[in-house]
């Protein structure tokens, strides 16, 4: 069972930062600018957390909150 | 030191020059990329090609840098490679299997480039045996990159992966495409074509 804050925690490991200046309204692309880096945060987060996305998930997701729930869900938590 | 067999007086041209550093660059994005995905993959065997093949490509930007340095050039500092315009013409890839599956549609687009470039008029010793030596490489990149596709099967179904593969193949071809145009003369005049 993982919760948001687990996954925020992951998510702020990876960019380096503070888990509170990584809250669900930030826009992905301000907290990593590169879109390589952020296909690196989405494959640390399925290998982290056993699980898979494909390119129709992600299309909706914006923020880090939108990344948050997408884990969530998959992990049906 | 220049390598001996080459003239000191024949310097790489403002095209090779650039061509050259094109292809560091990419060789080193493509390391740096493959290098943060090894470390973040679970321990099994993609893991360990992945962190080879990162290593191939460190090693290739070390190859294009000494072979520039040899030349008696300097490597241009150019901001994006290749395989960066990917993301925008075919959309990210979002899992594991969509990063082999992109990577093996470029892993074959270098292999054709550095035929190509391999039977350009005039080419220079030192960058034929270059080329010679990374695309040794690239052959198994590709090899290891199709293995593990098949590996990933049963968790993504093969008509996808097929399906993944085809829409990076395009996206290639429209990358490539747009390449050509933005240096058509430089191309041009370095491959005769």
């Amino acid at each position: 069972m993982i919760d948001r804050e687990q996954v925020r925690a992951e998510i702020a490991k990876f960019v380096k930062k503070p888990a509170a200046k990584v809250g669900d309204g930030v826009a992905l692309m301000d907290l990593v600018q590169e879109s390589f880096v952020l296909v690196e945060l989405v494959i640390e987060l399925q290998e982290s957390f056993s699980v898979r996305f494909g390119q129709e998930d992600l299309s909706a997701v914006r923020s880090v909150g939108d990344l948050i729930d997408l884990v969530l869900n998959r992990r049906g938590t | 030191m220049p390598h001996p067999d080459l003239p000191l007086d024949e310097p790489l041209n403002e095209n090779e020059l650039w061509i050259l550093s094109f292809y560091r660059t990419s060789e080193i994005s493509g390391s740096l990329f493959f290098g943060k995905l090894a470390r973040t993959l679970r321990p099994g065997p993609i893991q360990i090609d992945m962190t080879k093949h990162f290593a191939d490509e460190a090693q290739h930007a070390w190859y294009w840098t000494e072979c520039i340095r040899d030349l008696g050039a300097k490597p241009l500092k150019l901001a994006d490679a290749y395989q960066d315009q990917y993301a925008s013409t075919a959309g990210m890839p979002a899992n594991l299997m969509e990063v082999l599956a992109i990577t093996q549609i470029f892993e074959r687009r270098v292999i054709n480039q550095y035929t190509r470039h391999l039977k350009a008029p005039g080419l220079k010793p030192p960058i034929a045996r270059t080329l010679e030596k990374i695309m040794q490489d690239e052959l198994w990149h590709i090899d290891w990159v199709k293995k593990a596709l098949e590996s990933l099967e049963p968790e993504y179904g093969k008509e996808t992966i097929e399906q993944t593969i085809e829409r990076f193949r395009a996206a290639d071809r429209e990358v490539y495409a747009n390449t050509m145009k933005e240096h058509e003369e430089r191309l041009r005049a370095l491959f005769g074509d």
